[in-house]
């Protein structure tokens, strides 16, 4: 389906390792405040109904995220850039418009993350979010988060208990594979919404220009194909177990308790069974580590890519006078989504399912502008997409568009 | 005039008014300075693009038709010239480098006008925001220019001429442009170097071969970034890095091979010539920062019985790409260095007289083993444009330019500003925002704020409140005091070179450093207990009565924690050195947050040895 370059070299184990890292950047930042809460959802409402999204999603990741990484190789640009060249100004303004609400969006989950994962230390809000804000800001200024990427990374490695927490549950396997393997689908507004969150925040656009903007800082080539390929598989597989064990987890202890997922407090308290008395505090330090580094590389990521499409300098070393836009829209990105976290009587669990379910509807948009582009032959030459990787993009944008649908049409219609 | 984007998607119609497709694009031939439109391309029937002439078959145009001279079946279709290129495809929206503003930019729209009737010319790209508004709608354009008017701030337009153009992107159209197309050739290399370095790593590669090997050996010298400079070296084939490194400066060169590896080094000076490879070896068999590695061993030396003639004659015969002269030097015929003329003296002198005569015998000379700051220094003190490097005994190696003193001063300047706690690094220190600045001044209140709850989770339910809080106010006084003791170190550090005979030594440093810690130590406790009394005494409400143990222990505790932060001083200057020696960076602010971090455990320490003796512990 796709076609290698270099006729089957062996692959060197050093240059694999040096090829990884965005692809589990990327994994564990998706076990971010929003992917916690839309999987302990999914498991505490429906018990194991919607685990076989989880191969599924692992797969069509897969598909978006070699696209993006192959683009990046072969054009040597980043995603924003190849969406204005070859749509123009005008779809690229959707296409900003429609990064830009989502980025907002999932930053702000994240903040809601970062405040109800410190709120479990008995930190307010009120404190919590403009230190956090204040703290994000600086680090992405200055372009020095990345000295601190490997603790955060290392912090969010705390969702790894859940799949630790999942074997000592001693949820009924079999059951749990039939379900993988079986969907179940229940036609409720709820079940749906859940799904396209889950589609929303595993297939998140960001990952998308993350992926192809590291590729391209790193000027990798065609030839670097295969590393950039074995990273983009770990990190969706990686991702996908988490994700899988959370709602194996949620699912086993929540569900049969009848316990409904309102706030980070319901969802740790899976992983009591596990931790006893520490799972708050375990859970609450792996929450604010995975949120912190995501709402590193949000703003960063946004600002750059809406840059990048419309020929504004834009860079951490670039100063506010060289760079207004790139600084601009950070600044701008960080200080809405703080200040509506901050909003006296929001529900912060509830901001970050809907910040999922905005993603998902977003998604198809981008990922229309990325199906073209990857199988436009003149831009990808013989790297362009084959029949089977188109089609399923396609479906993956036609699936996601129809579930949008249905859950807007039940949820009209008050069902 | 017209815009690109106002003609993009109009009807094309023929003689008889019959639409035939809708404008995809116009090709341009490239040599003029305002290239004319030589070529409409249209979608015609069935989407099928179609190419034709313009000055044979368009009769008029303007923003929402174009007329053709003929009937459709009259028109016989061209194809695009190896000089022409396609507004739409091939710069439309892509970067362009502004070779007169030095910025990479994205076109948003280009320009057009006509000169006669039907000819129609490209005056420049947009790439402000009023191409970008137009794009999106006319009517925004028109919208933002009214209200730009209102406020009082005219949106101009942002144009840049065909001229000051260069598509970075030239290989990937089928055009060759660079017959009439070389405008950044035409740059300064330090100027294609910032641009370089602004460029995507792809694109940097992309450029960067296309400039030829002496643009490419001047811009490899200019970059600010050795490992970029390296990994842009890596992108050329080994023959071309060798045949741009022999193009080099040698000590340019050496600087570069230095950042690669080995093998890659080893590799590349074996594909040079004899002589360049021996240059640059020697060079780089100099230590790093020194003298020898930043001379050049590019010389004009003549002998020293020589006339001004001959040495005129030698100049003459100098490579192209020879350092630039500044001096002829003299040398006997064991190669020691006799003499310098300057190149002044050598224009106003008689040719027949021998330079002997004419040469300042009373050299400024610099050892290869001397410092590069050494160097550096005495070159701005003497006012040289360039000092001779020679060997123990006497014999010429090379010379130090002031360009290269120059890059050595700044760089040195920059270490110092980091040591002194100015910024973190290098990169950003011209935009450090005020906010960060201020928050590295003031860290002691969050290190204060750990202080206080590390005293609390350590003494547990010993000390209420009150007491903690009483205890823990002179930890400030201690705090900001550690940071004082790390600028003193930096201080002397900068102002003191451990070579110097007139330094104070640093025995000298750490007696110093113990007196100041036992003058301010007792200096704090003195404050400290003299304030308790006045609260303790009748004259102020007792209400307070059980904080005065607190506050005293407290008090002597900070003492302490003043005492050793100096008494420590000598550590600090002394791994600042050791750093210093082995070429590492050390940043001012890390140090302070050591210090203060050393001062908040101390603190904690003494305060605990000293809860029991003054009865706090209940």
């Amino acid at each position: 389906m796709m076609k290698d370059d270099a006729p089957s070299s062996s692959l060197e184990p050093r240059r694999i390792l040096a090829a990884m890292g965005p692809g589990m950047v990327a994994a564990l930042a998706g076990a971010d405040a929003g992917g916690v809460a839309t999987y302990s959802n999914a498991g505490a409402l429906f018990g194991f109904d919607q685990l076989w999204t989880v191969p599924v999603m692992c797969f069509l990741l897969i598909v978006a995220q070699e696209t993006a990484a192959r683009m990046g190789c072969v054009t040597g640009k980043g995603f924003a850039s190849l969406i204005r060249e070859q749509f123009g100004v005008r779809l690229s303004v959707v296409a900003m418009l429609a990064l830009l609400i989502s980025n907002t969006t999932v930053t702000l989950s994240e903040f809601a993350g970062i405040a109800s994962a410190l709120a479990l230390f008995g930190v307010p809000p009120i404190v919590s979010v403009p230190v956090a804000a204040l703290a994000i800001w600086l680090l992405t200024m200055s372009g020095s988060y990345r000295r601190i990427e490997k603790v955060l990374l290392a912090i969010a490695c705390v969702f790894v208990t859940y799949v630790i927490a999942g074997v000592m549950v001693g949820p009924d396997w079999g059951d749990a594979l039939i379900h993988t393997v079986i969907p179940h689908v229940t036609a409720s507004p709820q079940y749906l919404s859940l799904l396209v969150a889950n589609v929303g925040t595993t297939i998140a656009p960001w990952m998308l220009f993350l992926a192809q903007s590291n590729v391209v800082e790193k000027n990798a080539r065609a030839a670097d194909l295969p590393y950039q390929r074995i990273d983009t598989v770990t990190g969706a597989v990686v991702a996908s177990a988490i994700s899988w064990f959370i709602i194996l987890t949620t699912g086993a202890v929540l569900n049969p308790a009848g316990v409904v997922v309102n706030g980070a407090e319901d969802a740790a308290s899976a992983l009591a069974p596990l931790v006893g008395g520490y799972a708050e505090a375990l859970f609450g330090a792996g929450l604010a580590g995975a949120s912190l580094l995501a709402a590193c590389v949000l703003p960063g990521i946004t600002s750059s890519a809406i840059c990048e499409a419309f020929g504004w300098e834009r860079g951490a070393d670039r100063s506010w006078s060289e760079a207004p836009a790139y600084r601009g829209i950070i600044t701008a990105v960080i200080a809405i989504s703080a200040v509506v976290v901050v909003l006296p009587n929001v529900n912060l669990f509830g901001i970050m399912m809907v910040a999922q379910v905005i993603n998902g509807v977003l998604l198809p948009v981008l990922l229309v502008f990325m199906v073209l582009i990857a199988s436009d032959r003149h831009v990808m030459g013989r790297f362009a997409n084959g029949r089977i990787w188109n089609a399923l993009t396609w479906f993956t944008i036609v699936a996601v568009a129809i579930l949008t649908v249905v859950m807007f049409v039940m949820q009209a219609m008050g069902m | 005039m017209i815009y690109l984007s106002q003609l993009l998607g109009n009807p094309v119609l023929d003689a008889d008014g019959e639409k035939i497709g809708t404008v995809s694009d116009l090709g341009i031939a490239t040599g003029e300075v305002f290239p004319r439109v030589t070529s409409l391309a249209f979608m015609g029937p069935g989407r099928t693009p179609i190419m034709i002439s313009w000055r044979k078959y368009v009769e008029r145009y303007d923003e929402n038709e174009v007329n053709l001279k003929v009937i459709a079946t009259d028109l016989r279709f061209s194809y695009l010239q190896p000089d022409e290129v396609l507004l739409a495809r091939d710069i439309l929206n892509k970067q362009i480098v502004d070779t007169h503003g030095m910025r990479v930019v994205r076109v948003n729209d280009l320009k057009l006008s006509d000169t006669s009737s039907t000819q129609l010319r490209l005056l420049g790209a947009e790439v402000g925001a009023r191409g970008l508004l137009r794009s999106l709608h006319p009517a925004l354009e028109s919208v933002a220019l009214r209200l730009a008017r209102t406020f009082g701030h005219p949106m101009p337009e942002r144009i840049i001429a065909w001229n000051y153009m260069d598509l970075v992107e030239r290989d990937l159209s089928n055009v060759k442009l660079s017959v009439s197309h070389k405008t950044l050739d035409d740059m300064h290399p330090a100027d294609i170097a910032d641009i370089i370095e602004r460029l995507d790593p792809r694109l940097r590669g992309q450029v960067f071969a296309q400039l030829d090997d002496e643009q490419r050996a001047d811009a490899m010298a200019e970059f600010d970034d050795d490992a970029m400079a390296a990994e842009l070296m890596g992108s050329l084939n080994e023959t071309d890095a060798s045949r741009m490194l022999a193009e080099m400066d040698p000590d340019d060169a050496a600087e570069l091979v230095s950042e690669l590896d080995y093998d890659k080094a080893e590799k590349l000076l074996r594909l040079m010539g004899v002589q360049e490879q021996r240059a640059i070896r020697q060079l780089l068999g100099y230590r790093e920062n020194t003298a020898g590695r930043i001379m050049t061993s590019e010389v004009a030396t003549v002998p020293d019985d020589a006339t001004v003639a001959d040495a005129v004659e030698m100049l003459r015969g100098l490579d192209e790409d020879f350092e630039s002269v500044r001096y002829v030097y003299l040398t006997d015929e064991g190669g020691k260095l006799a003499g310098v003329v300057t190149l002044p003296g050598l224009i106003v002198a008689d040719p027949e007289t021998r330079l002997s005569e004419l040469a300042t015998e009373d050299l400024i000379t610099a050892s290869p083993e001397d410092d590069q700051e050494d160097v550096a220094e005495d070159i701005a003190k003497y006012n040289l444009l360039a000092m001779p490097v020679v060997n123990d005994e006497g014999r010429l190696l090379g010379i130090v330019t002031v360009d290269d003193a120059l890059d050595v001063l700044e760089e040195e300047h920059a270490e110092d500003l980091r040591v002194a706690g100015g910024s973190a690094d290098g990169e950003d220190s011209g935009h450090a925002s005020t906010l960060i600045w201020l928050v590295r001044r003031n860290v002691w209140v969050v290190l204060w704020a750990v202080g206080v709850v590390a005293l609390a989770l350590v003494a547990g339910t010993r000390l209420g409140l009150g007491e903690t809080l009483a205890a823990t106010i002179p930890l400030a006084v201690a705090l900001v005091l550690a940071d004082d003791s790390v600028s003193y170190v930096t201080n002397f550090f900068l102002e003191n070179d451990p070579d110097d005979e007139d330094a104070p030594s640093a025995l000298g440093f750490a007696f110093k450093g113990l007196g100041l810690g036992v003058a301010l130590g007792a200096l704090v406790a003195l404050i400290v207990l003299g304030l308790e009394s006045v609260i303790a005494s009748p004259a102020v409400p007792s209400s307070i009565e059980r904080l005065g143990p607190a506050l005293s222990a407290g008090g002597v505790a900070a003492a302490v924690s003043t005492f050793v932060s100096f008494a420590t001083t000598p550590i600090y200057l002394a791994v600042l050195r050791r750093r210093d020696e082995t070429n590492k960076e050390t940043s001012g602010f890390t140090l302070s947050l050591v210090s203060m971090l050393v001062a908040v455990v101390v603190f904690l320490a003494a305060v605990l040895a000293l809860a029991g003796p003054l009865g706090l512990v209940g």
